[in-house]
């Protein structure tokens, strides 16, 4: 009997279970560092009193958050409410199975990777929908409504900053990807098409819904935006997958341009995640350096500038190549 | 027997793909509240996205998720919101039971006469799909299909302005 069970779906399910563990991990490491490059930037300790140098705090928060009492708002379709911070959370845990973290160390190799980590990194703002509209909040349905005319608009200039590389490498396998680039830093696709990164950055702080574009759960105009009204592990859930999220981001910067698991000496995951996190650690430091922008702005942003560039750096990269 | 047992888990995997399209056409019809009726299509939506990973085309699947999940459905639920729609439903009421066999029947004959085609000229098919690359589904577009695909994308500018104008017509008005 156990011989009929195929051999892809055991590496799936062992690969679902591993990349939970995966975004748990990440979670916990991020809250530490994000609170502690806050403080850091605040001139201040940060988080120092649980365990040395605050090193439990994020075990702290998390006990915390497991122990509140869950609460549905009145009036509130309950089944979506507590639909919603699930729908956010699970595409993310997908999106890592396509990632390869190593010469050897990748779940699935998919020819479509990239495609389904763009496909299903859209399904969260439907999640951010149905928590802004079920919330019964006036903060939540404004906060969702940004967000939707948020990553709607950013869609369209993070495809088109991603379309040079798929351009360059003729694959959407982001295994291809990364070993289309060479070891060294000066042969990875951020020297070639530095334009395109800096688009596909700014997009994926957008899409993340990271400051300075966190004006979906602007916290001095809508409280929190459409997590206002969740409370315990709803809330922590939605927590966990924006996190997931920018882990997914910085993970698929990394490889489009920056050489994924390739590095000097010797590739290996240590390369892959020493990118990412210092991709990371980019995203903590601009949410600590710039102020929000206003709506007005955020749009102008992506139509006036980042749109209109990305197409330009589109055509050029096809004339080169066609040269 | 691993080949059987891979046959019977793809007949699994065909049926209950089916069953969460029907399930998720019969939550959109019959739901109260417009947001919930939203969340059956999602659901189809998603159904038929796994019948196309199950047809060895992920590619169009994840399109299908991309586009109609991540962008459509969304949109859709971003018009929603501005009605102010409220959750308890006010598409509910009473239905005559003359509504409810019409609507019936104008279900089920797309299905009847579509499937009797189907089955009738049903043309030769490989046992197992083998997975078409991107790069020859583009070509395939690009190629003998040229004409449709630039009419369709024709179709979607002349929509877009549509919409541009009477926003703007509207806009003068006040």
């Amino acid at each position: 009997m156990i011989e009929a069970i195929p051999i892809q779906l055991v590496i799936m399910l062992v690969g679902l279970a591993a990349t939970m563990a995966f975004v748990g991990l990440n979670a916990i490491v991020l809250v530490y560092l994000e609170r502690k490059v806050a403080g850091f930037i605040h001139r201040r300790p940060g988080p120092y009193e649980v365990g040395p140098h605050g090193i439990l705090q994020p075990f702290a928060d998390g006990l915390k958050l497991v122990g509140k009492q869950i609460f549905t708002p009145k009036g509130a379709d309950s089944f979506l409410y507590w639909l919603a911070p699930m729908i956010s959370m699970a595409p993310a845990v997908v999106c890592f199975l396509v990632i390869p973290f190593g010469p050897h160390l990748q779940i699935i190799n998919t020819n479509v990777g990239l495609v389904l980590i763009l496909a299903f990194t859209g399904v969260n703002v439907l999640a951010l929908c149905i928590a802004g509209w079920t919330s019964q909040n006036k903060y939540s349905l404004l906060g969702a409504a940004r967000g939707v005319s948020q990553s709607v608009a950013y869609e369209i200039p993070l495809l088109l900053s991603v379309l040079p590389i798929i351009f360059l490498t003729g694959t959407f396998n982001l295994f291809d990807i990364a070993t289309n680039q060479g070891s060294w830093p000066w042969q990875w696709f951020v020297v070639t098409q530095p334009l395109a990164f800096i688009i596909f950055f700014i997009c994926a702080l957008a899409e993340t819904n990271r400051a300075p574009f966190d004006l979906p759960e602007a916290e001095s105009e809508l409280t929190a935006g459409f997590h206002t009204e969740y409370s315990g592990m709803g809330f922590a859930l939605f927590f966990l997958s924006e996190y997931a999220y920018m882990v997914i981001a910085a993970c698929v910067g990394a490889i489009l341009f920056l050489g994924g698991f390739k590095g000097p000496i010797v590739d290996g995951w240590w390369w892959f995640l020493a990118k990412v996190y210092i991709l990371l650690l980019i995203m903590i430091w601009i949410r600590w350096t710039f102020p929000r922008v206003r709506f007005d702005q955020l749009l102008n942003i992506c139509w006036k500038w980042l749109i209109p560039l990305a197409i330009l750096n589109l055509l050029i990269t096809l004339l080169v190549i066609a040269l | 027997m691993d080949n059987l047992a891979s046959e019977n888990l793809a007949w699994i995997v065909l049926f209950g793909h089916i069953a969460i399209i029907v399930a998720g056409g019969f939550i959109t019809v019959l739901s109260e509240s417009l947001v919930r009726a939203l969340m059956g299509l999602i659901l189809t939506l998603f159904g038929v996205a796994g019948l196309f990973f199950l047809m060895a085309a992920p590619f169009i699947g994840l399109m299908q998720i991309l586009i109609y999940v991540g962008a459509v459905s969304v949109l859709i639920f971003f018009a929603i919101m501005l009605t102010n729609a409220w959750p308890g439903g006010d598409e509910s009421g009473n239905i005559s039971g003359k509504k409810v066999i019409f609507a019936i029947l104008a279900s089920i004959a797309p299905a009847v006469f579509l499937g009797s085609a189907a089955l009738r000229t049903a043309p030769p098919s490989i046992f197992v799909p083998e997975e078409t690359e991107v790069r020859e589904l583009g070509r395939f577009f690009l190629e003998p299909y040229i004409l449709p695909f630039e009419l369709i994308s024709l179709l979607l500018t002349v929509a877009m302005a549509g919409a541009v104008i009477l926003v703007f017509e509207r806009r003068k008005k006040k």
